[in-house]
């Protein structure tokens, strides 16, 4: 095949791009279904509480209308874990938002007019829903998402610290953050008499197969899952109870049932981003070189379950001190449950940490880039382990270069370019990169074409698009003889998208089935596909049990330039500026996709969203995208990402360490710290809002 | 839910006479986004879309006679020129597909105090003219809004047009926002001068229960302003036309910023369109 030019590494437009932009692409809600019916939830209206009677004459009076479902005659689930899935199960109400009755009708009109009619009322209790740090009900969970210990500690932090010649000690505030991916939560289900379909929405196929299996009680090669094509997920497409509430109309009037939830219910019911409150305490030697350092991190959770997100893990693995601390605290509080978004524990823990970096580098009057050179560790600070390859520094020297940060006057509020003042700011960057187990299969025809399966899910990232590449590749083959499916409980079982872990994990799979295929068409079958075709399934339990210990991370730095209007204190973002070593880069236009993503979504918390939470009533007091403000493209003038040629041994097959999240990890840190260049004011607490950065002014 | 669709202005009229209760419905933006979160549920829409007299722009003596139904992408392109003002706050509404659906009609049936139209009509005197079967009215528009969402326009009247002069000087409009486009105003804030009468007009939006003007302000400028030289603006009027300003506004602290922060940044824009207004004159 001598000349052929390999896939991986070009920049090649999603397979799914074109099906898409005509419209084509099928979503969940989207399928043709004969005699479908339409569900519509009704959610709590309370915040603490019983309902003590469910009144649905109204709604059932409502022409077209099949049923109204509650505690009361739902269908009976068995628990799987998750409390957020045992929907219309009891009575209790845990949190406002919850979905306590869901109405059933022939049209999506007909069903949200019944659900507008159910009457419920409710005994109701005093609620308590406002995180603080010296909330009564803080604890030491037994461990953070999604299982790592809760607190650390090396050395001796408190003797470190004591003697630390330079030290800083600040308090950051992160607030509630919405996922909102652009498609809703949405779910068609059938019951084919003991089989339950599903087209579904979501990260995991494979999860939600599981999950419904054990809430309905079947064996899970009874349950499928098909997620084709979903609008983007960013964590809080893990399994939902939108999927559960739809099984269980579909079941109870035995019919299909479409489900998509509300831009304002997902505000409820889906998961966010926990609001933190992070001390952070750095002792150094007067040239910034770090002696101690703790990270206290203090979030919530609902009384329904327990989410303690990572936050203070992102400084474990990243700058070198020999005495160090962090920890954990979670109060439980009335409030809906957080779950994972984009970076969860990173992307919090990055601001805190990368702006008190900051802050050490003032009061050190040492070079923001050259402070973080000064810390590199040699091993895993904490864990004591060799990197896979660790090249923070390559990316910092490479971005301070390509930003052209050399001649940087480190002077704050002294750039002023008409009404505005200019500043610049960078930050470090972190996240693991891990391989999880899945498997694949291939199919290579006497007539030259391969297909290749696994049940993967591309949720809009170009996941897709990435295993055709690296499948094509490995069999030797231009791209356009090869076919892969994806998104099918039917196909061989595979991780979930989450944690960065897809291209990592999925790519092993297909690697490995793809050399598996090559190996029986040269050695068994003489170099040539016999008429029946070549069939090949492998899994990666046994690959990944023998990984070698390493510390495996992705690394990276954000570099921004900001203008502040002296008067107003509007905040711009001129230019962003990323470079990532996340091992090798399969597909150059997705990837640039997903770090851009991920920075600008990292300007978005920097700036604009908030969830705003209403004590009183117990709800968001913003919960659409007109009053929850996400950024745009047209927020930014100039944004770059690069990454560095990385060829890590230690990975994977493909060579890739995971890019969905590192984006957004370190950018908040880089737009507020050049907020401090350009002004002469620390923000400590997101988002930067115009009247805070006024001070006595206004 | 009734839907009325008439496709004359006389029909349209007789329409809202025999249901008062009917909501008027045009681009849409506004009225679609309460019936979607249920904020209310008329018992009937009256939609005047196709309603052609609506859609016309004119003139009617020495001033342009615009009707309801024109967009705010047709202000920007048709009348950019004559109406400077107004065009600058249209292209700070919404996106460019909102910015094809709504109407300045829609923006004065609305009332909203963040309505984006609303500062730069206060400011160049604009009238705005109510029909129903009774009859035809022209309201000033200081006159025109009575409290958060509420205006004069009686149950059976529908806005027809708004009349106001070609600028005659320079007119500015700035708001005040945590980005450039696609959301609410934290304050905003028009101005134009009328240099023939030395005059000066005001609008302040989002800082009070309605839109309004800043007369107390007005009346300093109008007397301050070296007419005759056109001489360097003193900065200390800028300063003092800007507290007045300020201190006309009626401001709350909410989630978009801090009832100080509304006051602090309108100061900041009547001072900063003044300077440019001033520019403009004496350029």
């Amino acid at each position: 095949m001598g000349t052929l030019t390999r896939a991986v590494g070009q920049a090649h437009a999603r397979l799914d791009g074109p099906d898409k932009v005509r419209g084509a692409a099928r979503y969940s809600v989207e399928y043709p279904v004969e005699n479908v019916a339409y569900a519509w939830p009704v959610p709590s209206t309370v915040v603490k509480g019983r309902i003590t009677r469910v009144d649905t004459r109204a709604a059932l009076a409502e022409p077209g209308v099949l049923a109204v479902l509650s505690y009361e005659n739902a269908p009976r689930l068995t628990p799987a874990g998750d409390p957020e899935l045992f929907v219309l199960q009891e009575p209790a109400v845990a949190y406002r938002g919850q979905i306590v009755a869901l109405a059933v009708a022939g049209s999506l009109e007909a069903a949200r007019e019944a659900a507008g009619l159910v009457r419920l009322e409710y005994d109701t209790w005093p609620h308590d829903t406002v995180l603080t740090e010296n909330h009564p009900g803080l604890y030491q969970p037994s461990h953070v998402n999604p299982s790592l210990p809760t607190d650390t500690e090396i050395g001796n932090f408190d003797a470190g610290y004591a003697a630390a010649p330079v030290r800083v000690d600040a308090t950051y505030r992160t607030p509630a953050e919405h996922n909102n991916p652009m498609e809703p939560h949405a779910s068609t289900v059938q019951w084919q008499g003991d089989r339950l379909v599903v087209h579904d929405a979501n990260q995991g196929p494979g999860q939600v197969q599981a999950g419904l299996a054990t809430l309905f009680g079947l064996p899970p090669e009874r349950v499928r899952v098909i997620t084709e094509h979903v609008g983007g997920g960013f964590g809080c497409k893990t399994m939902r109870c939108c999927v559960v509430l739809a099984a269980l109309a579909a079941r109870h009037v035995d019919r299909p049932v479409r489900l998509a939830l509300t831009r304002q219910q997902m505000f409820g019911v889906v998961g966010y981003r926990t609001p933190t409150i992070q001390r952070i305490r750095l002792g150094a030697d007067p040239t910034g070189r770090l002696t101690a350092s703790c990270h206290d991190a203090i979030s919530q959770s609902s009384m329904l379950k327990e989410f303690a997100e990572q936050t203070a893990v992102y400084g474990r693995p990243l700058y070198a001190a020999p005495h160090r601390r962090t920890t954990h605290r979670l109060a439980r509080l009335d409030v809906p449950s957080p779950a994972w978004m984009r970076a969860p524990g990173q992307c919090p823990g990055s601001f805190a940490v990368e702006s008190a970096m900051d802050e050490l580098a003032v009061t050190c009057g040492v070079d923001p880039v050259e402070l973080r050179i000064r810390n590199e560790p040699a091993t895993d600070p904490e864990e004591g382990t060799p990197y896979s390859s660790r090249n923070l520094v390559a990316c910092l020297r490479e971005g301070a270069h390509r930003f052209g940060w050399a001649d940087r006057d480190r002077t704050p509020a002294v750039r002023r370019a008409g009404r505005c003042l200019l500043g610049t700011g960078v930050a470090g960057s972190i996240y693991p990169a891990r391989s999880l187990v899945s498997s694949a299969s291939a199919y290579a025809g006497p007539d030259g074409a391969f297909l290749v399966q696994i049940n993967a899910v591309d949720i809009g990232t170009g996941a897709r698009t990435a295993l055709w590449q690296i499948a094509a590749d490995e069999l030797g083959v231009p791209p356009d003889r090869v076919m892969i499916r994806v998104g099918d409980t039917g196909l061989p079982e595979a991780s979930l998208a989450g944690g960065s872990t897809g291209t990592a994990s999925w790519g092993w799979a297909v690697a490995k089935v793809c050399r598996e295929i090559r190996v029986q068409i040269d050695d068994v079958h003489g170099g040539s596909v016999p008429a029946g075709g070549v069939h090949a399934q492998v899994d990666t339990t046994a690959d990944i049990q023998a990984q070698q210990t390493f510390s495996r991370y992705a690394f990276g730095a954000q570099f921004a330039e900001v203008r502040v209007d002296v008067d107003t204190g509007e905040v711009r973002v001129d230019r962003l500026l990323g470079v990532f070593a996340a091992g090798r880069i399969v597909n150059a236009l997705t990837a640039r996709s997903q770090l851009i993503g991920g920075m600008t979504m990292g300007m978005s918390m920097a700036l604009l969203e908030e969830g705003l939470w209403d004590p009183r009533s117990g709800d968001w007091a913003n919960h659409d995208l007109a009053t929850y403000h996400v950024a745009g493209c047209a927020d930014i003038e100039q944004i770059e990402a690069y990454w560095l040629d990385e060829d890590d041994p230690h990975l994977n097959p493909a060579g890739v360490k995971g890019i969905g999240e590192i984006g957004i990890v370190g950018t908040a840190a880089a737009i507020t710290n050049a907020v401090y260049h350009a002004t002469g004011v620390r923000v400590r607490d997101l988002p930067v809002r115009l009247d805070r950065l006024l001070g006595h002014r206004a | 839910m009734e839907f009325l669709q008439p496709s004359t202005w006389d029909d349209a009229m007789a329409a809202k006479a025999a249901q008062p209760e009917a909501v008027p419905i045009a681009g849409g933006t506004d009225v679609m986004v309460e019936l979607n979160f249920d904020r209310r549920r008329p018992p009937a829409l009256l939609d005047l879309t196709r309603v052609a007299e609506l859609t016309q722009w004119g003139t009617d003596g020495p001033l342009l006679r615009v009707g309801a139904g024109v967009t705010s992408r047709r202000l920007i392109a048709e009348l950019g020129g004559r109406l400077p003002g107004l065009a600058m706050a249209s292209r700070t509404v919404g996106s460019p597909q909102i910015r094809n659906r709504g109407t300045v009609g829609g923006n004065l049936g609305s009332a909203s105090p963040a309505g984006d139209a609303h500062p730069p009509l206060l400011a160049s005197d604009a009238l705005v003219e109510l029909a129903s079967v009774r009859g035809v009215r022209r309201v000033p528009v200081a006159e025109f809004f009575t409290g958060p969402k509420r205006s004069v326009l009686a149950p059976d009247e529908l806005v027809a047009a708004f009349l106001v002069a070609p600028a005659g000087g320079p007119q500015q409009f700035a708001k005040v926002g945590t980005r450039n486009a696609m959301v609410i105003a934290v304050c905003s804030f028009a101005l134009a001068l009328h240099p023939a009468q030395r005059r000066v007009g005001t609008g302040i939006g989002s800082a009070a229960p309605t839109p309004r003007r800043a007369t107390a302000a007005e009346d300093f400028l109008a007397a301050a302003l070296p007419w005759d030289t056109r001489g360097r603006l003193p900065d200390s009027t800028a300063r003092e036309f800007g507290a007045l300003v300020a201190a006309a506004a009626a401001p709350i602290d909410d989630v978009r910023g801090t009832a100080a922060y509304r006051r602090h940044a309108l100061s900041v824009l009547a001072g900063r369109t003044l300077r440019w207004a001033w520019e403009a004159l004496c350029d």
